[in-house]
């Protein structure tokens, strides 16, 4: 059995809101801060040569655990171990063997060109300079950017820059590339272009860790999935795998026009399904209900409403996404 | 490829990727042009219209001041305020800025060393700011006709380029704080100042009371830009400055090894809490 790219344990990062004054840390005064834990015991073990991703609303601790990863922060306790090497006793030779695009376009230097860029970055990522030319040359190519290269960024949209950003994270030849929300900003195409790079690393033997809140992406891209919310793993399996764990084949999202009490209506829906979620905004019932058939289920529908003296406004069918496995675990969706 | 000659790389790299920014500024060009040469005239102008050429002025101006070249010291004085300035805030700046810009982290994600984002671009402004030399020496001769002889001149080198570990040492000392807290801009200026009034940029150290020149004696700035005057306005050989040639280089030691150590623990601080991405 081969080492896993990448393995954590009860790994935890706990920061604290809010500030302690210079006056307060003189006169000893106790710390009142307010501290929080952004990663709470995450247990991730990333496979050689699979595409990995850490799927969470904002805030759920995806961006800290990669900055972990990656060196740019210091856990409060637990262990990594990045491609078999120990992050916090040799951070250097991680950086080495490591991809990372942390911050996309911002991290670049918009005065420069893409050649520019790549040149400063391949020397600090210490490539030899026989290799230098060949290194830039091939990181171009595989985002794409070669007929580019010698236009400022400044002068690229937001996918090319995000595009040219994963170049550089390739300049090391790295066998584990880390990914933090890449396709965050870019329209669809660009995304898509994207992804296609992300896939063709996999193709070229590289492990890829990447986080994202979009669950089309996890679903199209990943291997394997892990769902964390409030710094924990929720879950973690395939996406076909997680997506079979709420025993339901459709998901069906009503809207009900309703001015009483909407108990009634809600407990006949939920005795023809599972009621994953519901909220009311004014006359507005919005339910997203788990269910075997839709067939079956939107014509009983119509029916459990017009006893509860309700009218659907709005029905739509969808297969089952990693969206709705977040519903199921979290009681919320990704989006809020 | 060893580590060390990888860093020596990357650190020409860093060096020559600011070069190459600012270049597509050709507009900041000018103001190594302007303001070396404006402001210590004006300072020069105002001295006369205080002194009135009166010769009992100019007599306590030399007694002070160790030479009665009034141009002289003063030039002396800016050019080696904005190479200090240069020189002392160039890491802080260098890591300010690219902090703002959002390049900090992904600086840090590489195997460089951290010598190379601190000081490789602020050894790229070394060569704007040794252009802002030529161009007061050239007011100084055209304005004032005051020349320094070659051996003086030589000399003058030689004391700033042994003065730059030293400078770099203090620099680095605030650079590491910027990983810490931030913006540290006000600090600077305070410190500025301070180094303004106690290092003798503008004024001998002699107008200063008995405690302040103490202070003043404990900072490497003093002796760099004594040395000079001494060497430009006095005629002073090698000989005579040795011994503070000497003091700066051991203060640069215990600078640097202070500023060494402060930087990894506010680094590791940083790390600790997120600063490098905060701004």
């Amino acid at each position: 059995m081969t080492a896993p790219a990448v393995e954590t344990k009860d790994l935890v990062k706990v920061f604290e809101r809010g500030r302690r004054t210079i006056w307060q840390r003189l006169r000893r005064e106790p710390d009142r801060r307010e501290r929080f834990s952004a990663v709470d015991g995450i247990d991730l073990r990333v496979e050689t040569g699979e595409i990995f991703g850490l799927l969470g609303p904002n805030g759920a601790g995806k961006t800290t655990t990669m900055k972990m990863l990656a060196t740019l922060l210091i856990p409060t306790s637990g262990s990594i171990r990045v491609l078999g090497i120990d992050p916090l006793e040799r951070p250097r030779d991680v950086r080495a063997r490591l991809g990372a695009m942390l911050s996309g376009e911002r991290s670049l230097y918009w005065k420069l060109t893409a050649r520019e860029n790549l040149e400063y970055f391949a020397a600090l990522y210490h490539v030899s300079p026989n290799q230098t030319r060949a290194r830039i040359e091939r990181a171009l190519a595989a985002v794409n950017l070669s007929d580019r290269a010698d236009d400022y960024v400044e002068r690229y949209s937001t996918g090319m820059r995000q595009r040219l950003a994963l170049a550089r994270a390739l300049l090391p030849d790295p066998p584990l590339v880390i990914l933090d929300e890449p396709t965050v900003g870019l329209d669809p195409q660009a995304s898509r272009d994207l992804r296609d790079r992300v896939r063709e690393l996999r193709a070229q033997g590289r492990t890829v860790l990447l986080t994202t809140h979009y669950m089309e992406e996890a679903d199209q891209l990943c291997d394997r999935v892990a769902i964390i919310d409030h710094g924990r793993i929720v879950a973690l399996d395939t996406p076909a795998a997680l997506k079979r764990t709420i025993r339901a084949e459709e998901v069906v999202h009503l809207e009900l026009g309703i001015d009483g009490d909407d108990r009634t209506v809600l407990e006949h829906l939920g005795r023809m399904a599972t009621v994953a979620r519901s909220e009311r905004t004014n006359g507005t019932l919005a339910v997203t209900a788990h269910c075997a058939s839709a067939r079956d289920f939107v014509p009983a529908a119509f029916d459990a409403a017009r006893s509860a003296g309700a009218t659907i406004r709005h029905v739509e069918v969808v297969p089952v996404t990693l969206e709705d496995v977040f519903l199921s675990l979290t009681g919320r969706a990704l989006r809020e | 490829m060893t580590l060390l000659v990888a860093d020596l790389r990357a650190f020409v790299a860093a060096v020559r990727k600011e070069l190459r920014q600012v270049r597509r500024y050709p507009t900041l060009l000018l103001s190594i042009l302007f303001w070396p040469v404006l402001l210590p005239t004006a300072w020069v102008l105002m001295g006369r219209a205080y002194s009135g050429n009166d010769p009992q002025a100019l007599e306590a101006f030399a007694q002070r001041a160790g030479s009665p070249q009034v141009a002289g010291f003063v030039f002396v004085g800016y050019a080696m305020y904005m190479w200090l300035s240069t020189l002392l805030w160039g890491p802080g700046t260098a890591l300010r800025t690219e902090q703002v810009r959002g390049s900090l982290e992904a600086v840090f994600l590489t195997p460089a060393s951290r010598l190379v984002p601190l000081f490789g671009p602020g050894a790229a402004n070394i060569l704007p700011a040794s252009l802002n030399f030529v161009v007061m020496g050239v007011a100084l001769w055209l304005l004032f006709g005051f020349v320094p002889t070659f051996q003086a001149t030589l000399w003058t080198l030689v004391i700033i380029v042994l003065g730059v570990p030293a400078m770099y040492a203090i620099g680095a000392l605030f650079a590491a704080s910027v990983l810490r807290f931030g913006e540290v801009g006000p600090v600077v200026q305070l410190v500025r100042g301070i180094f303004v009034l106690a290092c003798g940029i503008t004024f001998p150290v002699a107008m200063l009371p008995g405690w302040a020149q103490v202070s003043a004696w404990l900072l490497p700035p003093t002796y760099i830009v004594e040395d000079i005057r001494r060497v430009l306005l006095q005629g002073a050989g090698p000989a005579d400055v040795t011994e503070h040639v000497i003091l700066v280089l051991a203060m640069a030691v215990i600078t640097a090894a202070a500023a060494a150590m402060v930087f990894r623990a506010l680094e590791t601080s940083a790390r600790r809490t997120g600063m490098l991405s905060r701004f």
